[in-house]
């Protein structure tokens, strides 16, 4: 892959985390021991929506080994409430309860919380509490949710209409009537839940003595989880101190404060005791988090030969009950970056999203995870309505480098992208016209192939520009520091939070590029708050630019120091000719590069214990710190293309092929990105295929197991073929661009175009996931194919 | 509940314990034996996390019950290869790339370690069925196959150089 210079940042160097986990030596969360700690289990509400009249603890509190029950009344003394009011016009504020004190909201809302000597006890004792409920209807259907007689999810807000906006750019209703047709698609995308194989926990230890707050928790973003954990607690920041340990996976699950969470603080804090909460998998799936669940409707008013004039977006989104997140912030970045990978100034969307009775929503890998598939949905309408070959309706529209920068209508700027480059590598390598020639074949003897293209424009990094122009409050910086210790070993560390992306690994190689220092003398230190500079954390694909970035600028003020130390004890004037290569001191003279002699060790020693031998006005020691904001907005790119046979007898989808192209800017480290590609489009296909959180009308969550809310395992997942082509980003530290979430977007996408691709025949379309098998025999059922030379 | 006097032979260490009858496996390893490797994904028998060896065959130790393993050998994770060594499997998922959270990764050394002792010759479909019973969300399968495959390979002697992960 083409990247510059670089001796340390793309090698392929296995991860650094491997040899614990593989041992079974990691720590995560449940594995840390904690002398005389309690457990917690709580009290879930079985209805869907109801009052509560009453609850009667007095047969659980006598239970031996329970040593506490406590309800909303009392968590409502010792935290403050959530408020979730960011200035964003159309978005009502709203508040919540730490636990709910008069009403329940969702089947698994926490009512009680038990602390008792032991995990089993604490379970017993859950069921010997007795709730009175008065049981209200509820609302659990998005379309039900906007009828004025629904009943009222949120009881302080006028209807269940938290959120909408409407947004229009150039003008879209002229380009409608001057246009040959106006095509329209539609796009449902079911309820999912993210499913870290660890579910979520937590351990907290309270020092009465220091009036200390030790929070253990798996956590995507240890800063701003201390920041919130603090203030719902009235403790000062200096008092609270987030361990974030090994994590079992997260995908966006691990962001929030829960409720549960600032419930197990609290109590150690007034029980002066340890008390930890592992979740188990039926509250992982009915009370967590959920993403998702929105139908989207584009018009595309288009030429006769496929050029796009004008688009409109519809978004609709069921956000379930509670606002762990401003409830716009999901649909919105669909809205905002739909337009993607093609040239179209005339755009208008109207995003609304509705409150109902399920559990809330939250970001889960690739928040805006419909997005491709609605655009290049759209893209295949469009070629299915006017009779044209979808590759060709893509070639006439798609941005080429020429364009570059573009401003989307939306205001976003798109550069150092290449989505042209990826769609025709993705087409070359799965070898389009041959499959053309293949399908013909294989429909002759009535078998359905189908091929899926899908190019992603995935935004990656929101730096601060783009939170300020979104209007919500808080950064998108990256803090990082580094120290070369006295021996010449290196520790750095970021406010990432690992949750299994292999930071230890990538990041060290930003850190060894920057310094000039082998991969192996560096360690990556992360997760604890006491340790860590104050960054934003994990989210989104900010991982490796921002972290990354900043890691790899604070090196380059390292290096800087360390050289300056060197020209001083070699009697240069400067530094320019020195360079420092696998931790040693490399002159540049007529003949070449050669050793010094000088080491980073060496120079450490200066530093630290002869620092009358520094350059004059040098302070001793080598320790850096350093922050950085990136661009407002990052971008990578990708093009995916899925090759499916759909056997119309029994609805089953088989993948014969799978390919992704990828355009991620310069790559950290190949081994962790292409891991993170694997991933990103193995629950990609998984969601599309399989996954779905079902609630039945009266509330009930039906998907409360892994035999209900089915994951996809090798069986169902292809081999994927990966075709890097990569090109640095021009305006971030090292070119990078960020990824890890696109993969998601593309699998989507790419799948559902195989599909109604292989179905083309029996002039069909799917416009709804899951792809179950009941729902493809119910489309095609009774239908005969076209004649095979349709297409 | 009154609790049972029971001894877990575990990595051939035997550890008298005190538990409920009702104790899971899973939970009288990690708390009783302080052996955490063995997670707990699911409590009801599909993730594959909590897989253990019970005389020698994979079982999910989360649909055990600890007092029914009197008399029975037990191996987990932390038993598997000699000393620091990691065995060809786990060296290969090194390797090839085959973990990233890690936390379903002892569940399918243990049941993969067990397959390739009955293959040696493995297809990688053999493969894919082997490891279906357990649910990684990280890595998409892809790289824990080439692992699978790869230790199969220098278990019949032959070193597959390379591989995915350093493609």
């Amino acid at each position: 892959m083409p990247q510059p210079d670089f001796r340390y940042i793309g090698t392929p160097v296995p991860r650094r985390e491997d040899a614990r986990l593989l041992t079974g030596h990691g720590r995560y969360v449940d594995d840390i021991e904690i002398p005389g700690v309690l457990h917690a289990c709580f009290v879930r509400s079985p209805h869907a929506h109801a009052r509560i009249l009453s609850i009667d603890a007095s047969a659980a509190r006598a239970m031996p080994g329970v040593v506490t029950i406590v309800t909303g009344h009392e968590l409502a003394k010792w935290t403050t409430r959530h408020r979730m009011a960011p200035p964003i016009e159309g978005l009502h504020p709203v508040e919540m309860d730490t636990l709910p004190i008069d009403r329940v909201r969702f089947q698994g809302d926490p009512v009680a919380c038990v602390v008792a000597t032991d995990r089993y006890v604490a379970e017993d004792a859950c069921e010997q509490v007795q709730v009175d409920y008065e049981m209200l209807a509820p609302v659990t259907d998005m379309h039900q949710a906007l009828d004025p007689a629904a009943p009222r999810v949120d009881e302080t807000l006028p209807s269940n209409l938290i959120s909408h906006q409407h947004f229009d750019h150039g003008d879209v209703a002229s380009r409608k009537s001057c246009a040959h047709r106006v095509v329209e698609a539609s796009f449902s995308q079911h309820r999912q839940t993210h499913l870290p194989i660890e579910t979520r926990g937590c351990a907290a230890v309270w020092d009465e003595g220091r009036a200390h707050l030790t929070m253990h928790i798996g956590c995507q973003v240890p800063h701003p989880m201390r920041t919130q954990l603090a203030a719902r607690l009235r403790l000062p920041e200096t008092q609270v101190t987030i361990v974030s340990p090994d994590v079992g996976g997260a995908f966006g699950q691990k962001i929030a404060l829960y409720r549960e969470e600032l419930t197990v603080a609290a109590l150690a804090r007034e029980l002066r005791r340890p008390v930890r909460w592992r979740e188990d998998r039926l509250e992982n799936l009915l009370a967590a988090s959920n993403s998702r669940e929105q139908l989207c409707r584009t018009r595309a008013a288009v030429t006769a030969d496929g050029k796009l004039l004008a688009l409109e977006l519809d978004v609709l989104e069921d956000f379930g009950a509670y606002c762990f997140y401003p409830a716009n912030y999901l649909a919105r970045v669909v809205a905002m970056i739909l337009t993607g990978p093609y040239k179209v100034q005339d755009y208008a969307f109207d995003v609304k999203v509705v409150l109902t009775n399920k559990c809330g929503n939250g970001p889960m890998r690739a928040p805006m995870a419909i997005t491709s598939w609605v655009i290049e949905g759209t893209m295949d309408a469009i070629a299915r309505e006017l009779g044209l070959d979808p590759v060709e309706v893509r070639r006439r529209n798609m941005l080429e480098t020429a364009d570059l920068p573009y401003t989307m209508p939306t205001g976003e700027v798109l550069s150092d992208v290449t989505p042209r480059a990826t769609l025709e590598g993705a087409l070359q390598a799965i070898g389009y016209d041959a499959f053309r020639a293949r399908q013909r074949e294989a429909r002759t003897q009535g078998r359905c192939l189908g091929l899926g293209i899908c190019t992603v424009v995935e935004s990656t990094t929101y730096g601060s520009a783009f939170y300020k122009a979104a209007g919500i409050p808080g950064s998108g910086h990256e803090s990082a520091w580094i120290r070369v210790e006295p021996s010449g070993v290196v520790n750095a560390s970021t406010g990432l939070g690992a949750t299994g992306q292999g930071y230890e690994t990538s990041l060290a190689h930003a850190v060894a590029e920057g310094l000039g220092v082998d991969t192996g003398r560096i360690r990556i230190l992360l997760g604890n708050t006491d340790i860590a500079p104050y960054g934003m954390g994990s989210r989104g694909a900010r991982g490796g630019t921002a972290g990354g970035g900043t890691l790899y600028l604070c090196a380059l003020d390292a290096r800087a120091k360390v050289l300056a130390i060197a020209a001083k004890s070699l009697g240069l004037p400067d530094a320019g000719a020195l360079r420092m290569v696998d931790g040693r001191v490399e002159c540049h003279d007529a003949a070449g590069w050669i050793d010094t002699g000088i080491t980073l060790a060496s120079v450490a020693r200066t530093a630290y214990l002869d620092p009358l031998a520094l350059p004059d006005g040098m302070a001793p020691g080598l320790d850096f710190s350093r922050s950085y904001d990136p661009p407002p907005m990052t971008y990578s790119n990708a093009t995916h293309a899925c090759e499916v046979e759909v056997d119309v007898q029994t609805g089953g989808v088989r993948i014969l092929r799978y390919l992704a192209a990828e355009d991620c800017g310069t790559v950290l480290s190949p081994v962790v990105v292409e891991g993170q590609q694997h991933g990103a489009i193995a629950m990609g296909l998984s969601n599309a295929l399989l996954e779905h959180v079902v609630y039945d009308e009266t509330g009930q969550n039906l998907s409360g197991s892994l035999a209900d809310y089915l994951v996809a395992t090798a069986c169902e997942i292809p081999p994927i073929e990966l075709l890097p082509m990569h090109t640095p980003s021009t305006r971030t530290p090292a070119g990078l661009k960020g990824m890890a979430e696109g993969g998601v977007m593309g699998a989507i996408g790419a799948i559902m175009n195989a599909v109604n691709d292989a179905l083309a025949p029996f002039g069909v379309t799917v416009d709804r996931q899951p792809l179950t098998p009941m729902y493809l025999r119910a489309l095609v059922r009774g239908k005969s194919p076209f004649p095979a030379e349709t297409r | 509940m009154e609790r049972m006097r029971i001894t877990l032979d575990v990595n051939g260490v035997r550890y008298p314990i005190e538990v409920e009858p009702r104790k899971l496996l899973s939970d009288a390893l990690r708390e009783d034996c302080r052996l955490t490797g063995t997670h707990v994904g699911c409590e009801h028998g599909v993730c594959g996390a909590c897989t253990v060896w019970i005389d020698g065959h994979p079982a999910r130790a989360c649909l055990t019950f600890a007092a029914q393993m009197e008399g029975h050998a037990i191996t987990t994770i932390e038993g598997i290869g000699a000393g620091d060594r990691l065995t060809p499997l786990q060296q290969a998922l090194h390797e090839h790339h085959g973990l990233q959270c890690g936390f379903c990764t002892p569940g399918i050394v243990m049941t993969l370690g067990n397959f390739l002792d009955g293959h040696p010759d493995p297809s990688d479909d053999e493969i894919r069925e082997a490891l279906s019973g357990h649910l990684c969300r990280c890595t998409g399968y892809h790289n824990i196959v080439a692992a699978v495959r790869d230790a199969a390979a220098r278990m019949r002697g032959h070193h597959v150089d390379g591989g995915d992960a350093a493609a």
